[in-house]
């Protein structure tokens, strides 16, 4: 897999017309002589392609994506210590625990209002209830999420002044006690984390509704009920433990969207993270830290694509006793 | 409309579509102004008789450049969606008729290309090329074909082991025949439905693009960068940022509607 990410993301860099140098200084005007050197020698890019290819997946074992171009030349991934021996943090680590935090809080909202919505939707199949929360799934599956950021920031943010809508901490959170800096920092996430979960809520309470209405169709539920079991026993000890089995799968495959899409919500509402992060570097044609931010992305969904698997063996007890495969 | 008998949520799907496909065709005879036309003494006004959706920061009618943009969403869902259902179809079928190593290879990529996040590679590729409305057709159609590429592969491998194909194998007809004249046609069902569906995600991922100023380039009007507009002016001109999202919203809803529609039609299961 670390492989095939390799290839292709070095196929990407190949992708630009004539070679990247070239190309940097076309929409770079000021892009210096010396900087396409840098550059040059960082791909080494005047070596045959398959040595360049040895090169770049050296560097990616390695975890070595160089240094920025912008950003006062700052390492991409992890800090350094400089001549003087000041020590220069990378710009992944310092970005990326924001994301991370951000898409944490965001899977676990989504999981616990998915679930609660699935189930009240499946269960009270063709009601009321359920055709709002199926109407909801299919608008919150269309919305575009920086369209709606934008008019809520427009509405909490400057019309009635609830929440802020940009960065992570207030000018003089500095001045607040522990408590006040985590409720501060609780109160700038509202927005980020409402908009990022927005989809992947749509799609797995919708996976829930489905996933219930399969189990409640089945003939164990049926002889749950028959056997006298209350209405709530039947639903919430047999029915939903089968339904969101299947949920830890989805938890591994949402990953990729999530990182994503915090690129959108980040630029937004202005937060650190690696997102916002990308987007600059993408608008500057920083590639080390394009390079970088892509391989890493990509070995995050890989690492909870296996927590997921994992997970899931853990979970379903047919497979962590080897009964079945 | 037979077809949608009893399936209220396609119908309206169907009506959404058709009338902004409509408007996307015939944007040139409806549309009041010039969408680039810039008019200095109408800044910023509010919708009116005259400027039905009011005019931009530049005094562009913002009705007309809603019916053009109409016209680049639509096209760019298209082309994405063709590019993507093609590349599918072939690596699908190759993989699901041959099998053997050539299925473990394909099946490998799409695997590779998945754990990529795809907003982050489209975004990378982009930086490497320039932001054009072709090359953004060509991106999101290279980044999206995966799921295609899954479904034909399991259509194919269930319908391979049916009499009707062994038959044919039997009676010596051509791979190629094969899989165009049998395994195809009956895969096409789901395949309509996921390009349908492709379309509504391709429309989200254009506007988001043209939103972060990396897609579809300003003076062409795309609704995407009519919201970028929109976002400076949000606090005296909430027409810029309503119309676009709105529409963006409506379009995706109704390519969803039509798609979950016609996956419940055509699925004989359901009859």
């Amino acid at each position: 897999m670390l492989i095939g990410i390799s290839l292709i993301s070095f196929f990407i860099m190949h992708l630009a017309p004539g070679d990247i140098t070239s190309s940097e200084a076309a929409f770079n005007p000021k892009a210096s002589e010396e900087s396409r050197q840098k550059l040059r020698e960082l791909y080494n890019l005047d070596k045959p392609v398959i040595t360049q290819y040895g090169l770049w997946l050296k560097r990616m074992v390695e975890l070595d994506f160089g240094n920025s171009f912008a950003s006062h030349q700052r390492p991409v991934l992890w800090e350094t210590k400089d001549s003087k021996g000041n020590v220069i943090k990378g710009l992944i680590q310092e970005s990326l625990p924001i994301t991370l935090l951000i898409n944490l809080i965001g899977i676990f909202l989504i999981f616990s209002v998915s679930i609660v919505l699935g189930t009240i939707s499946a269960v009270k199949q063709n009601s009321i209830v359920d055709k709002s929360i199926t109407f909801f799934i299919f608008v919150a599956f269309a919305i575009p999420g920086f369209w709606l950021a934008l008019l809520l920031m427009y509405w909490t943010g400057v019309v009635n002044q609830w929440l802020p809508i940009s960065g992570l901490h207030s000018l003089d959170y500095k001045s607040f006690s522990e408590i006040g800096q985590f409720f501060d920092l609780l109160k700038h996430l509202i927005l980020p984390v409402s908009i990022s979960m927005l989809s992947g809520l749509a799609g797995i309470s919708l996976y829930v509704r489905n996933g219930m209405l399969d189990v409640l169709h089945q003939d164990f539920i049926t002889t749950a009920r028959s056997k006298g079991l209350n209405e709530k026993n039947v639903i919430f000890t047999h029915a939903l433990k089968n339904a969101i089995l299947p949920l830890i799968t989805i938890v591994g495959l949402s990953i990729p969207g999530l990182i994503g899409g915090s690129v959108i919500a980040e630029s937004i509402f202005a937060i650190p993270g690696m997102g916002k992060l990308f987007y600059d570097s993408v608008l500057m044609r920083d590639f080390p830290v394009i390079m970088g931010i892509l391989t890493i992305g990509s070995v995050l969904t890989l690492i909870g694509t296996l927590i997921a698997d994992i997970g899931y063996a853990w979970a379903d007890p047919r497979i962590r006793k080897g009964l079945v495969k | 409309m037979n077809l949608f008998k009893g399936n209220l949520l396609a119908v309206i799907g169907f009506i959404i579509i058709s009338i902004i496909l409509f408007v996307a065709i015939f944007a040139a005879l409806l549309s009041p102004y010039d969408p680039n036309y810039i008019d200095i003494n109408s800044i910023l006004l509010p919708p009116s008789y005259d400027h039905l959706m009011g005019t931009d920061g530049l005094g562009r009618d913002v009705l007309s450049r809603m019916l053009y943009g109409a016209r680049i969403s639509l096209f760019v869902g298209f082309v994405a969606v063709g590019i993507a259902t093609l590349i599918g179809i072939f690596l699908g079928s190759i993989a699901g008729f041959y099998g053997g190593w050539i299925d473990s290879i394909i099946m490998r990529l799409v695997d590779i290309m998945l754990s990529i996040p795809s907003f982050f590679l489209i975004l990378a590729v982009i930086a490497f090329l320039t932001p054009s409305i072709w090359n953004i057709m060509i991106v999101i159609g290279l980044t999206s074909w995966m799921g295609v590429t899954r479904l034909v592969r399991a259509e194919f491998l269930s319908l391979r082991q049916r009499d009707f194909v062994l038959a044919s194998i039997v009676m010596g007809s051509s791979n190629k025949k094969v899989i165009t004249k049998h395994l195809l046609p009956n895969s096409l069902t789901p395949i309509i439905v996921s390009s349908v569906l492709g379309i509504a995600s391709a429309v989200l991922i254009e506007s988001g693009l043209s939103f972060l100023g990396l897609g579809v380039q300003a003076p062409t009007a795309s609704w995407g960068n009519i919201l970028t507009d929109g976002k400076e002016y949000i606090q005296f001109a909430w027409w810029l940022s309503l119309f676009p999202g709105l529409a963006i919203l409506v379009t995706v809803l109704g390519y969803n509607l039509l798609g979950e529609g016609l996956r419940d039609v055509l699925d004989p299961k359901n009859k």
